[in-house]
């Protein structure tokens, strides 16, 4: 390979989940890519627990999957159980979710990664930026060795000046068992971005021959499993990029030979053992800076905040197929290890359990990415990108549509083309990348179906729709995935106009529909088409009025969307504006009108003033 | 810059307060649709020609006698099709048309839009455009503080509340959208609308109460009748403490009305002095008579003047239906001329009292007697709910609307998120009040109220 000569495109500095993704995306993009990893063993490793998807991030993974990102399809590959969750509710909210076998995952992921044409994979550790005239122009390794590049993409996930505690006990590092990047930190201070502190948690793993799963209650795989990949758009070139055609990468065929999650409850004994050991926990010993996240709580902010709840729900999940490893979802903390172990007697099943590696919480640095433009690039220093876990987000899924955002960024960057922004109503991406660039986040930033304004649209069947203007316009899918998904979207349009105007009896197909009907009734026309197909158009039928209103609300702020705003525009000029908002907007630089009204304290008489004077 | 309008805005253009006329201007594409469905027209109306009609409510009630004009786009002055009604300076009847144009589907102006949309047309320059922004930004942040002010007092803690309880009911329902794999006490139906109903209950009763906003904004309209020459217009001076109604000998002089707004304890009170209640000579009385019945229709509480030195009126039957012993005084007045004469049975069931509007005997007395009876049926008993204007109300408004529809589709078992959908319609509306109310809020909520992370 050839470093320290000619400049790559793209340098992707964290072999993540957001730098897998953003990594793939350059390279496909047909621009000279590098992926640097300090331990290329741990390429797409699962830190926490070994499950991609789940409600809102489901969707995500599937949008992903729309703009030709890998999440998808390597989960689909290495899945060894899948559930779709909401079942009991409208399909707008209804959300797949996996098991994955974690080192399959991981090593299909790396496989896809060295397969890739334009990519480079290289093992060293980043260490620190270079800049020249407030750019970024190349990195530093602990190898002694430069790397230059047009773009540089930062993924570094929770390794910035990573600390661990368990208890009383800290080791640096971003992961257990990995190390903490230390003087990159730095090098951002040094560049005039900022950094904050942020704090996660992940609990013990069990052995599984020592769990006495008897106690336990099933959880089984769906009988008829929901994928993530887009599977009936590509064909199987498209679909396998490790496999050859008709081959498993793996050993098994997706969705097939599922295995059992398991479920157990803490005991009003565990709740005593925690409430005596708070002293020794780290994030009530005062040990913790960072924020943690509220929707995932450790065991002791559990008992100590819900004290009137006698147990707490914990999922036992299987890491894969050739390991007796078990993640036990919902005990995370941060209590000794001799406290953890006090726990697990207290557990129905866990009782003389072993554990393999303890429960610990991690701090990081962040850098707020109030930061970044909306596409990613940082506002201070140019050719500068930020994906995943540093932007304070929590999560594969987030990470992984950052990280494709940026590498589809930086690849434009680095050819001179228009950046790609993903719009709030557009999917969960969208609204993502702009509430962290808008409103910037307090804790991890998890995706839930609530951010989302028009989470009708939102339908984890229509993420390719939705996407695909975009995925054309930067050629993230093959021509023929393209042609396919354009012939699916016109025998939906077809079928669901036919449903309007053909009718049983005195109603249009499409009323009937909507006033209820098995699915057994409906008419052949309809009966037999993909069940894709049908899917969607009969969500498209029965909520029309409700997609209408949601796509209305979209058209109407369409106005204010169009009206850009440069990124060097002086507020502190516009006559009329108040102080306050112009440092607001100075600081959050917008990119157009309808962002700056989301930023909060910004008011409609400062939006209409400034669209007076953007009108000149 | 090309920038499409795709609806049409309404606002009150002139200030605030009572003047001589008020004008409330309508811009965007409904304007042509609007000026014949108000006016009923059957043709389009000739841009820049005044029109006299009478405007009326979408409910088919005549509103006022206004004076309309369509400007045609692009010569208006917010270079859209424009239509601009100017009616009576009366803020009760601007706020009414303001409010039948939004039933119509109009929205509420933003601050500065009309300025914003002729600036986008071209119609005036950027220079011309700042001096007004400049302007309304400043009204804005007196507006905003005044607003503030207001939100500090009772109103603002019910609607907090409201708001709360609100937030607090999304929370409950999107929690069970977003953490179905949680260990979440089961998710109760009826709780939900119990809680909806709570809402909905609250909110009417904040609707309820803007007729007392009317009161306060307006004054409790007081009627001043009697039969001509029985001392009206010199009990209306005596009142208002100057002398406002020409009083003459001669019968029938005051046939206009009058209005005048005076302060009595805590309540404003709206004077309407009226021409003499007999039987007409001449047109002009009798155009007067029939305004006063009208006005009677309108009116909140009665003061009823006879002279005591004759023997008691027969009133009209349209009045007599009108008056009770909770909205009626009887003023027995010029007792400064003798003893008064005993009343007929039927005035004598009413209240009444001995005055002189001349040399204002008894008249501390009839404030005393009238205060009394405006606290008793006119002011809000709770006095925490009072509403204060029509944004305020069409925003609660929609709100109700909403949360109807939550409650509907809650019996009919529909999917939580169309549920909440129509919360969130619901959170937007009360947030036109307060702000804007982010969704962090309601994740607040819900993990305070929810433990959520298994």
């Amino acid at each position: 390979m050839d470093y320290g000569h000619e400049p790559y495109d793209v340098i992707v500095c964290g072999a993540g989940h957001a730098g897998c993704e953003a990594a793939l995306a350059s390279a496909r993009m047909g621009v000279r890519t590098l992926i640097l990893s300090g331990n290329i063993d741990t390429i797409a490793q699962m830190s926490c627990n070994p499950a991609i998807g789940g409600v809102a991030k489901g969707q995500i993974v599937r949008e992903i999957d729309a703009l030709g990102g890998e999440m998808a399809i390597n989960t689909d590959v290495t899945g060894i159980q899948f559930r779709l969750l909401n079942v009991s509710k409208g399909p707008a909210v209804q959300s797949p979710r996996a098991q994955c076998d974690k080192r399959a995952y991981a090593l299909r992921m790396k496989h896809v990664l060295e397969r890739q044409e334009n990519l480079s994979v290289f093992q060293a550790t980043v260490t620190g930026l270079i800049f020249r005239d407030g750019c970024v122009v190349g990195c530093e390794t602990n190898l002694d060795v430069n790397f230059f590049g047009k773009t540089v993409i930062i993924t570094t996930g929770t390794f910035l000046r990573g600390l661990m505690h368990i208890g009383r006990n800290k080791n640096e590092g971003g992961r257990m068992g990995d190390y903490s990047a230390k003087t990159l930190s730095q090098s951002f201070l040094d560049a005039g971005i900022e950094l904050e502190r942020l704090k996660t948690g992940t609990p013990p793993r069990l052995l599984g021959r020592t769990i006495d799963f008897i106690k336990l209650e099933e959880q089984k795989g769906d009988p008829d499993p929901t994928l993530f990949a887009f599977h009936d758009t590509r064909d199987e070139s498209d679909m396998f990029h490790v496999e050859h055609p008709g081959e498993s990468f793996v050993g098994w065929t997706p969705g097939t030979d599922q295995v059992s999650c398991w479920i157990t409850y803490t005991s009003e004994k565990t709740s005593e053992i925690v409430n005596a050991n708070l002293h020794l926990s780290a994030m009530y010993g005062g040990e913790i800076e960072g924020t943690g996240p509220r929707y995932c709580p450790s065991i002791e902010d559990k008992i100590v905040r819900f004290a009137d709840k006698p147990r707490h729900m914990l999922f036992l999940e299987p890491e894969g197929r050739h390991t007796n490893e078990y993640y036990i979802n919902g005990l995370s903390t941060s209590l000794p290890l001799e406290t953890q172990m006090q726990m697990m007697a207290t557990i129905p099943g866990l009782e003389s359990v072993h554990l393999l590696r303890p429960a610990y919480a991690v701090e990081y640095d962040f850098a707020p990415p109030t930061q970044l433009f909306p596409h990613l690039e940082s506002k201070k220093v140019e050719n500068l990108f930020f994906a995943g876990q540093i932007n304070g987000t929590s999560g594969y899924e987030e990470a992984g549509c950052q990280g494709l955002v940026a590498g589809i960024n930086a690849a434009c960057k680095a050819r001179g083309d228009e950046p790609l922004v993903l719009k709030r109503h557009d999917g969960y991406a969208g609204v993502l990348i702009d509430d962290l660039v808008t409103k910037g986040t307090q804790e991890p930033y998890r995706m839930f179906t609530s951010r989302a304004e028009y989470r009708l649209l939102f339908n984890h069947g229509s993420s390719e729709l939705r996407l695909l203007d975009y995925a054309k316009r930067y050629d993230l899918i093959s021509k023929e995935r393209v042609a396919r998904i354009e012939r699916k979207r016109n025998e939906i349009e077809k079928i669901v106009n036919w449903m309007e105007t053909n009718r049983r009896g005195e109603s249009a197909w499409a009323t009937i529909v909507r006033r209820g009907i098995e699915d057994h009734e409906l008419p052949k026309e309809v009966l037999d088409l993909d069940p894709e197909v049908r899917n969607e158009a009969l969500y498209r039928v029965r909520y029309d009025g409700y997609l209408k209103r949601e796509l209305r609300q979209i058209e109407k702020l369409k106005d204010v969307e169009k009206v850009r705003l440069p990124a060097d525009f002086d507020y502190h000029s516009v006559r009329g504006l108040k102080k306050e908002s112009a440092l607001k907007l100075s600081e959050i630089k917008p990119a157009n009108l309808a962002q700056a009204s989301r930023i909060s304290g910004v008011n409609p008489a400062d939006v209409s003033i400034l669209m007076v004077a953007l009108g000149k | 810059m090309t920038y499409q309008q795709t609806d049409t805005i309404a606002a009150v253009a002139t200030p605030q307060g009572e003047s001589a006329i008020a004008m409330i201007r309508v811009s965007g594409p409904d304007c042509r649709g609007l000026s014949k469905s108000v006016f009923r027209r059957t043709n389009d109306p000739r841009p820049r020609h005044s029109y006299h009609s009478t405007y009326y409510s979408v409910s088919g009630e005549a509103l006022d006698e206004v004076v309309y004009c369509f400007f045609e786009e692009p010569k208006s002055f917010s270079g859209d099709d424009t239509l601009e009604v100017s009616c009576h300076g009366n803020p009760l009847i601007a706020t009414r048309v303001l409010e039948d144009l939004i039933e119509r589907g109009c929205r509420q102006a933003d601050p500065g839009e009309f300025t914003r949309r002729a600036f986008l047309n071209g119609r005036i320059d950027l220079t011309q455009a700042e001096a007004v922004m400049e302007l309304i930004q400043a009204r804005s942040d007196k507006a905003l503080q005044a607003a503030n002010n207001q939100l500090r007092g009772a109103f603002g803690r019910q609607l907090g509340e409201l708001k709360n309880d609100l937030v607090d009911s999304i929370a409950f329902i999107e929690a069970y959208i977003d953490f179905p794999e949680e260990d979440l006490p089961e998710e109760k139906k009826d709780e939900h609308v119990a809680r909806l109903q709570r809402l909905i209950d609250f909110c009417s009763r904040l609707i309820d109460s803007s007729k007392y906003a009317a009161f306060l904004r307006d004054g409790v309209k007081t009627l001043i009748l009697g039969e001509p020459n029985a001392g009206k217009s010199s009990l209306l001076n005596c009142l208002l403490g100057f002398e406002r109604a020409i009083v003459s000998e001669e019968p029938g002089t005051t046939r206009d009305f009058l209005r005048e707004r005076i302060i009595l304890g805590s309540h404003s009170i709206q004077l309407m002095d009226t021409a003499g209640l007999r039987e007409p000579e001449s047109g002009i009385e009798k155009e007067g008579i029939r305004k006063t019945i009208e006005l009677v229709e309108e009116a909140d509480v009665f003061l009823l003047v006879i002279d005591s030195s004759l023997p008691s009126p027969d009133l009209p039957d349209e009045i007599r239906n009108k008056l009770t012993n909770e909205n009626c005084i009887v003023l027995q007045n010029k007792i400064d001329l003798g003893d008064p004469l005993p009343l007929s049975d039927y005035l004598q069931s009413l209240p009444n009292l001995p005055i002189s509007a001349t040399n204002s005997t008894g008249i501390e007395n009839l404030k005393t007697v009238l205060v009394d009876i405006i606290d008793t049926s006119f002011s809000c008993q709770d006095d925490d709910l009072i509403l204060v204007n029509t944004r305020h109300s069409e925003a609660l408004k929609g709100m109700l609307a909403c949360l109807n529809g939550a409650l509907e589709k809650f019996q009919n078992d529909e999917a939580a998120e169309l549920i909440a959908s129509d919360m969130r319609g619901a959170l937007d509306a009360i947030g036109q009040i307060l702000g804007r109310i982010d969704n962090e809020e309601m994740l607040d909520h819900l993990f305070s109220s929810f433990c959520i992370g298994k």
